[in-house]
């Protein structure tokens, strides 16, 4: 594929079906279905870490010349047609996967593929890499995308309970040795043993370290991340993981409206405040009410309380460095 | 590459229990907000000093809370903490002795939902370095545990933790107003222990380098601070005994990181409530998996006598093999 047509692909991209890097994921519902077209660039560099590593990355970009662990967000209603074009600018083998919904097969060194294909159920779900599974996906070739149900703006699912507001958390765990071998062509061949952790591919940071307030690079910070709220500001969470471990995710401040696990919808709505993620593609939908904290005494309705992961191996950075992982900021304001 | 010179630390303090520097702690004990008079008052210290023996007869230095205000530095003190036990609408004070010589630390009330300053997370607020009340109100009757929000990775798995139960207004044999009675209580807090930590100081990681806290090998498996191995199939503070008839309720708290699978020996339980809030409808469970600081209420009524040996098994993160197994029982005479 040659360098001017990697521009006219990107030009092509359609505004307003990434979401970006700022804010929650909107959405203005539709009567009828619509073409949602998109373009990611498969591209590869390093990202900082924490503690100053820099770690090999591959991404489902939006420029031939940026790096993004995870692709931006994806968001469509049931029963549109998705058209997304993967532009492969490695010197390897690529796909582009959603679960139930499309392979791409294998997308070649250099090549450009675009896939045709119809948003199935309304749901959270993962799109990857398949292939080199799952060193590719762990490699950073992953990111969320949200189906709505046709013409709702507010629902999970036809009938669910509803929501005002809504984001993605796509999280994973990072081993630098995969990382590593991946970026030299060969296969891992260490025990799994991650080092860092990230949602939306970034780590907490704290008052007094180098980066805290970074919207760029403070998960606690990044607008895509971050919840803030008003009483009454009910938030859909798409959880995703990316990741081969299991996880635990615990809320502060409110208990949670658990709506759906790997996408099959609860039977009955638990309410919790930790709740197993499970690894390899698991998801989970919740809903955080923004209710006021029910245990204050004086009664409050503004505060900043964390989410963070409960199985706290994930809430350091090399090592160590407490407070630098899986976490993001509830903000009620 | 990571210098901690890039970071300016917030604490820089010499402390005892083997410490070193701290940072991103943040240390204080500032006046309660809106202090009123407390319905009940738990005292409780850091202590930094327990230790637990094991099965095989090895000894494992362990960290939690004293009850009182005073004996920081000596005496060493219970695992897990003492349990906390109120009533619902009660207004709490929780009054934490932590610094000088055992480091700072927090009492997060895990599933409680109070103000941002007294949720006891460090970075949203402070790590106590003196004496501070957390003030808070029980609004939800259920199952909840208290643990140190500091450098949690290590503090919370030395067993910084204690039960926290809310009886409904009905008083202790009723779960919540409205729900089941029962005539025996047990609470499991199911925990895994990889003693290779249980020699750090209590700073350990906070200012960069690597501590090893990424990774969770654990080599001891615990239900209520005993030893799943032998001990815990007869001790009296786990094991049941029950008579035919009676009901028992078993709250399960997964204490640990690591996922688990309870599996109750043949017996089935009614699930009613999970992480303080009842179920819209009770389920039926023979066994069941839970991710860190999940709350499990289960009320079984055996019909017939017999011995039924439960397990709990301690699941690999990424593999979900078996690391490690405890044991108790459940007499019915």
């Amino acid at each position: 594929m040659k360098r001017r047509t990697f521009l006219q692909f990107g030009a092509v991209g359609a505004a307003g079906t990434l979401t970006g890097v700022g804010g929650l994921l909107s959405w203005t519902p539709r009567a009828r279905a619509a073409t949602v077209s998109a373009v990611y660039y498969i591209t590869d560099g390093y990202v900082a870490q924490p503690d100053g590593l820099n770690v090999y990355f591959k991404g489902y970009s939006g420029s031939s010349s940026s790096l993004a662990v995870p692709g931006a967000p994806l968001i469509a209603q049931e029963g549109d047609t998705l058209q997304i074009t993967i532009v492969n600018t490695l010197n390897s083998d690529h796909s582009f996967v959603i679960d139930g919904m499309v392979d791409s097969g294998v997308i070649g060194a250099g090549q450009v593929q675009t896939v045709s294909f119809i948003a199935g159920s309304p749901g959270s779900y993962l799109f990857y890499d398949a292939l080199n599974a799952p060193y590719n996906r762990l490699a950073g070739l992953h990111g969320g995308i949200a189906v709505m149900p046709a013409g709702s703006s507010n629902e999970l699912y036809p009938g669910s309970p509803t929501f005002v507001q809504q984001s993605i958390w796509v999280m994973t765990e990072i081993d630098p040795a995969w990382n590593d071998r991946v970026r030299r062509g060969l296969t891992p061949d260490t025990a799994f043993t991650p080092r860092y952790f990230t949602i939306n591919g970034r780590s907490m940071r704290v008052p007094g370290s180098a980066d805290y307030g970074n919207p760029d690079i403070d998960s606690g910070y990044h607008p895509g991340t971050r919840l803030t709220g008003s009483i009454g500001d009910r938030t859909l969470v798409r959880i995703l993981n990316a990741g081969m471990a299991t996880h635990s995710v615990h809320f502060h401040a409110n208990h949670v409206e658990w709506l759906a696990r790997n996408g099959e919808i609860r039977p009955d709505i638990w309410k919790k405040d930790s709740l197993m993620l499970p690894n390899n593609r698991g998801s989970l939908d919740v809903i955080y009410p923004f209710e006021p904290p029910p245990d204050a005494h004086p009664a409050v309705t503004t505060g900043h309380y964390p989410m963070h992961l409960h199985d706290e191996m994930t809430q350091t950075a090399g090592g160590g460095l407490y407070q630098f992982g899986i976490a993001t900021t509830i903000a009620f304001e | 590459m990571f210098s901690v010179l890039k970071f300016k630390p917030i604490q820089m303090m010499h402390t005892g229990g083997g410490g070193g520097n701290a940072c991103y702690t943040y240390p204080d004990a500032p006046a309660t907000p809106g202090l009123t008079t407390a319905d009940v008052v738990f005292d409780r210290s850091a202590h930094m000093n327990g230790s637990i023996t094991m099965d095989d007869g090895r000894t494992v230095s362990m960290w939690g809370f004293n009850t009182g205000g005073g004996g920081m530095g000596g005496g060493g003190g219970p695992f897990p903490s003492p349990a906390m036990r109120v009533t619902e609408g009660q207004i709490v004070h929780t009054r934490l002795t932590a610094g000088m010589m055992n480091g700072t630390h927090t009492i997060h009330h895990h599933g409680i939902e109070p103000s941002t300053e007294n949720d006891g997370v460090g970075h949203y607020s402070f790590d106590v370095n003196g004496t501070y009340t957390y003030q808070w109100k029980a609004s939800h009757a259920g199952t909840y545990f208290y643990h140190c929000h500091t450098n949690t990775v290590l503090h919370a798995e030395m067993g910084m933790y204690g039960a926290l139960i809310i009886d409904p207004p009905e008083g202790p044999g009723t779960l919540y107003s409205g729900g089941p009675t029962y005539d025996v209580e047990a609470v499991w807090a199911c925990d895994e222990i990889d003693s290779s930590w249980h020699a750090l100081s209590w700073t350990a990681g906070t200012c960069g380098g690597d501590a090893g806290l990424n990774d969770l090998n654990p080599d001891y498996f615990v239900i209520t601070g005993v030893d799943g191995a032998q001990s815990a199939l007869t001790d009296p503070g786990v094991a049941v005994t029950m008579n035919t008839g009676q009901r028992l309720l078993v709250r399960y708290i997964c204490a640990g990181y690591l996922p688990q699978r309870i599996d109750f020996g043949g017996l089935t339980a009614t699930l009613y409530m999970s992480d303080g809030r009842p179920l819209p409808n009770p389920i039926q469970v023979q066994s069941l998996e839970a991710s860190s600081a999940e709350r499990y209420d289960c009320i079984f009524q055996p019909g017939s006598p017999g011995i039924y040996e439960v397990t709990v098994e301690y699941l690999d993160w990424v593999s979900g093999e078996t690391l490690g197994t405890a044991r108790t029982r459940i007499t019915v005479q």
